[in-house]
């Protein structure tokens, strides 16, 4: 049975915070600068990133229709991105850890049959098979 | 938006950090915070406000331990934007 679109999925957390890990998803159009740099018209494609990954090894692009100003991204990854961050929650107690997979698209396609029925549940089976206790998200 | 439905719904909590709150509600987030007045690409705050980025981030955080109406957005008042 589909779930309605009026209806709210909703997980209870399971865990004290410091206790979980935390991965990160962004529609910003992150990703691995040795990656493949999104498609300019549009791509379903996500990435993943790893959790340890060094952030002078990340890079932004975004399809130019959608008019989106990712320059500030490029001067510092953490406004959509907080990796770095997220390692001081770490440090700090707050959170458990960092999960080993983070998940990078750009969202931004006219295919959006394919991000429903293909991309979408590839992201959560991905994340669902890592080390995750918790996601948060950004979308720009 | 739909990718975070979707990990919920594989049983892992989700907070959405967003700048178009209107948009997002539309999709009835399982949790959601709106920075309040933070412009798009700057979900977190701007480029080297660590400090700030930071305070959004454990916001966010610590969102997944309060009781909210799922499909809403809180607004969330950050002063150092």
């Amino acid at each position: 049975m589909e779930m309605s679109r009026r209806s709210v999925p909703y997980t209870p957390v399971f865990k004290p915070l410091n206790e979980m890990k935390f991965s990160l998803v962004t529609t910003a159009g992150v990703r691995l600068s040795s990656q493949e740099p999104y498609n300019d018209e549009g791509d379903e494609r996500f990435y993943v990133i790893p959790g340890d990954v060094n952030v002078a090894d990340l890079t932004v692009n975004y399809a130019s229709p959608a008019n989106y100003d990712f320059s500030d991204s490029l001067k510092d990854i953490n406004v959509v991105f907080p990796i770095e961050r997220l390692r001081e929650l770490k440090e700090a107690g707050v959170i458990g850890g960092i999960a080993n997979k983070h998940i990078g698209l750009m969202g931004y396609t006219m295919r959006l049959k394919k991000i429903y029925e293909e991309t979408v549940p590839a992201i959560a089976r991905e994340l669902e098979r890592s080390n995750t206790d918790g996601v948060i998200l950004t979308a720009g | 938006m739909a990718i975070q439905r979707a990990i919920e719904m594989s049983g892992v909590p989700t907070v959405l950090i967003t700048v178009s709150a209107e948009e997002s509600a539309q999709m009835r987030p399982p949790r959601a915070i709106e920075p309040e007045g933070f412009q798009v690409g700057n979900s977190l705050g701007r480029p080297g406000q660590v400090e700030l980025q930071r305070q959004v981030l454990q916001a966010s955080v610590e969102y997944l331990n309060k009781l909210v109406m799922p499909g809403q957005v809180t607004t969330i008042s950050f002063p150092g934007y």
